[in-house]
């Protein structure tokens, strides 16, 4: 359908741009879809990490060079609706930066036991 | 002779080369400082590495040598740089012939294996300019497209052996300034492209390496034909940056190997030179200095000999891994080798004195291994823009993710156990949050509780290990605290304390490293290393550095250690974890100002 293409595309570029502005310390308003990434800031090791930040997002494994081969907001967008299912995005569309602290469990409990020496030195 | 199949060519080599402190031996102590003096290439040393057929170890066994794997070739750099980090650095040049055994077509790499074994060729890498050194996107030498093949155009500078080789891998902007896919690595074959159209740049005088040929190469409108790119055009960055895993990785083997010769310069005059009525080595001060030197190799050695087998078994996490290697091993051994200066004394200064002035020359070689290759700033850089990934993964293991690390660290840190061919396709550039041996620590924790029910093991050993390895978690946890809390920036205005974050990070995986090679090795790497003595003061020794610990944890455990350092130093073994038989048990003992005279031992 390609008005939920359309809109998916929309909601794709609104996640990046959101997520951009919170990393580069940005205007959301500022970023415009058909810029070049690095005109930002974004520099090419930035670019591939910010490929891991949509993989948790979408819990699909990236091309490591996604923005690299697509290095506008729009093209990226667009190769993202292409060939993956992005409604995750729009899931999380109100909250462009997850919060490690609230977003993640942890299963494996730590071991962890006295603080301090411990005994070490006794 | 070590039992270890993938020590025994270092051993062979060490034998062919000789004693270093014999003159006539090749790469000798006083050949190489005369090199040094008269900074002229080591051609002489250079062809006989090759007649001895040591570029097989650096050409893949698919491609015609003998290459499987990095600890083998670890311990031969280190034979090498033990010696002189000038000729080792220059020969090993050839490791960027990684690149072409990753990328190239089979062609290429018919040629290149040809060109190292069989014509005795070298290389070098271009991809520092006078104006953008670190910064590589925004490189000035750019390739223009033209029927069959690019124009050149543009100078790369300083470049070791840019003018000694016969192919120089290039990277050249063949797109826009910025673009990560606007840049292009090039394999050019210097006899296929026209004399007018490139020059080489005069040498560079340098603090150290003096005699390497550091110069530039600069091209004018030069052809190379569509045969010399690698990969596609566009493929430049992603390759460059997958090679630098590799070699920034291998770098610690230069470090390894001078340190090797600072301590054993250092220990042949303060076990010989008499003050107050005792030996040097008798002070408790200087003796506790060369301890700790001492610990320093071998915990350098679990992280350098970790990440050389965790290739073959993890590559895909060695944007991480190559980052913490870089930056650890080689700034600790310039440590070590700072430290250790004042117990050789005025002589560390001296440019002919004592085993022929080998001390200053290795202190002035040593220091550019950490700068090289991606410096500290960089490496710490990479790892940092990882760390929120890091975090998240370490929070999302499950037990099936646990069971998964735990066999692969058992097949990484096993020394006794083969690992396989490394497999360069499954390099990445990121690592996707995954840090075997830190997110592994559990892992090792686990087996030293179980441990505890081994009759053998001296159980005081055995509670310090657990009460070091709790605090190793602790503050891992409070590493991932402290990142989940903090808000991340991209960019290169990161914080002065984030690169301080990423250092304790450095530490902190290095402690993981000894803790996993001590397990899976105990039993076969001697007695000493069993004990695990040397393993509770390496990590308090690591730990100190960030938590305020006491300075001494225990007396007797470093006069063990002491013992085990002389007793190596008489043997002739290389201070190591693996401790090889290092070349003919004999010795210089030479007075000051008087010719050397040999003797028998
Ligand atoms: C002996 C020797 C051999 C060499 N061999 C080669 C070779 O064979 N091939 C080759 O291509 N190059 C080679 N080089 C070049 C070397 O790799 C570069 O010098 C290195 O990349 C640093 O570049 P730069 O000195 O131009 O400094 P820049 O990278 O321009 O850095 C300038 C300053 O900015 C800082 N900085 C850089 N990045 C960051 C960051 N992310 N965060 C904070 N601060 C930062 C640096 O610490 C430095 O203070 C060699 C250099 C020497 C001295």
């Amino acid at each position: 359908m390609p008005n939920s293409s359309m809109s998916n595309q929309t909601t794709v570029e609104n996640w990046l741009k959101a997520q951009l502005a919170e990393q580069l310390s940005l205007e959301a308003e500022a970023i415009k879809a058909t810029e070049p990434l690095t005109r930002y800031g974004l520099d090419s090791i930035d670019a591939v990490t910010m490929v891991g930040d949509i993989e948790d997002v979408l819990d699909e494994e990236l091309p490591s060079t996604l923005f690299w081969d697509y290095p506008t907001i729009a093209k990226s967008a667009q190769f993202l609706v292409e060939n993956y299912d992005v409604s995750a995005l729009a899931d999380a569309k109100d909250e462009p930066v997850e919060e490690l602290e609230e977003t993640v469990a942890a299963p494996v409990a730590s071991a962890g036991k006295s603080k301090g020496w411990g005994g070490l030195f006794g | 002779m070590t039992n270890l199949e993938q020590y025994q060519t270092a051993e062979a080599l060490e034998k062919a080369l000789g004693d270093p402190n014999i003159p006539e031996s090749v790469m000798s102590f006083q050949k190489v400082m005369e090199i040094d003096e008269t900074e002229a290439f080591p051609h002489e040393e250079i062809e006989w590495l090759y007649n001895w057929k040591l570029a097989d170890y650096y050409t893949p066994t698919n491609c015609g040598g003998k290459f499987t794997n990095f600890e083998e070739f670890v311990a031969i750099v280190r034979v090498l740089c033990r010696r002189d980090q000038t000729t080792g650095i220059a020969f090993t040049t050839m490791f960027w012939s990684f690149l072409c055994w990753m990328a190239g077509t089979e062609e290429q790499k018919a040629k290149l294996s040809k060109f190292v074994r069989e014509e005795h060729g070298a290389m070098c890498l271009g991809y520092s300019e006078k104006e953008h050194g670190s910064d590589l996107v925004n490189g000035d030498l750019t390739a223009t497209k033209v029927p069959g093949g690019y124009l050149l155009n543009g100078e790369k500078w300083p470049i070791n052996r840019a003018t000694i080789s016969g192919i120089s891998f290039v990277l050249a902007r063949t797109g826009e300034k910025g673009e990560a896919k606007g840049l292009s690595l090039f394999m050019v074959d210097k006899r296929e492209i026209a004399d007018s159209e490139y020059y080489n740049l005069p040498k560079i005088h340098t603090h150290g390496i003096r005699a390497s040929d550091m110069s530039g190469i600069g091209f004018k409108n030069c052809f190379v034909p569509d045969s010399m790119l690698l990969l596609k055009e566009g493929d430049g960055l992603e390759l460059g940056l997958k090679g630098f895993q590799i070699t920034r990785t291998l770098c610690a083997a230069f470090s390894l190997g001078a340190v090797d010769t600072a301590l054993r310069t250092t220990l042949n005059f303060a076990s010989e030179r008499v003050i107050y009525n005792k030996t040097v080595f008798d002070l408790p001060q200087p003796r506790r200095i060369l301890v700790d030197a001492f610990l320093d190799i071998l915990l350098c050695d679990c992280e350098t000999i970790g990440a050389a087998r965790g290739f073959s078994v993890i590559p895909q996490q060695f944007s991480v891994w190559a980052s913490v290697v870089k930056y650890f091993v080689t700034t600790q051994i310039e440590n070590t080798i700072n430290n250790i200066y004042p117990v050789l004394g005025s002589r560390f200064y001296m440019r002919d004195e004592h085993d022929f002035g080998m001390f200053q020359k290795i202190l002035r070689d040593n220091s550019i291994i950490s700068m090289f290759d991606g410096s500290t700033v960089v490496n710490l850089h990479a790892l940092m823009l990882q760390f929120r990934q890091l975090t998240k993964q370490r929070r999302r293991r499950q037990p099936e993710t646990m069971k998964g690390i735990a066999e692969r660290l058992e097949q990484i840190f096993s020394l006794a156990n083969p690992v396989p061919a490394f497999d360069a396709n499954k390099l990445e550039l990121f690592g996707r949050g995954m840090d075997d041996p830190l997110h592994g620590l559990e892992v090792a924790l686990k087996k030293l509780d179980e441990l505890q029910q081994n009759a053998e093991l001296n159980q005081e050993v055995l509670s310090k290990l657990i009460n070091l390895g709790n605090i190793v978690l602790e503050e891992l946890d409070a590493h991932d605290s402290e990142i989940a809390n903090s808000k991340f920036e991209f960019g290169h205005d990161q914080s002065p304390e984030l690169f301080e974050i990423a250092k304790k990070y450095c530490t902190l995986h290095a402690s993981a490293c000894c803790l996993h090679m001590w397990l899976y090795n105990r039993n076969s790497l001697g007695d000493f290393f069993a004990q695990g003595e040397w393993l509770v003061l390496s990590l308090h020794r690591l730990l100190r550095t960030i938590r305020p610990l006491p300075y001494t944890i225990s007396e007797h455990y470093i006069e063990n250690v002491a013992q085990e350092l002389v007793k190596l130093h008489q043997e002739n073994k290389s201070f190591s974890i693996v401790p090889i038989q290092l070349a003919e048990a004999n010795t210089i003992k030479q007075e000051d100002n008087t010719n050397a005279e040999l003797i028998n031992v």
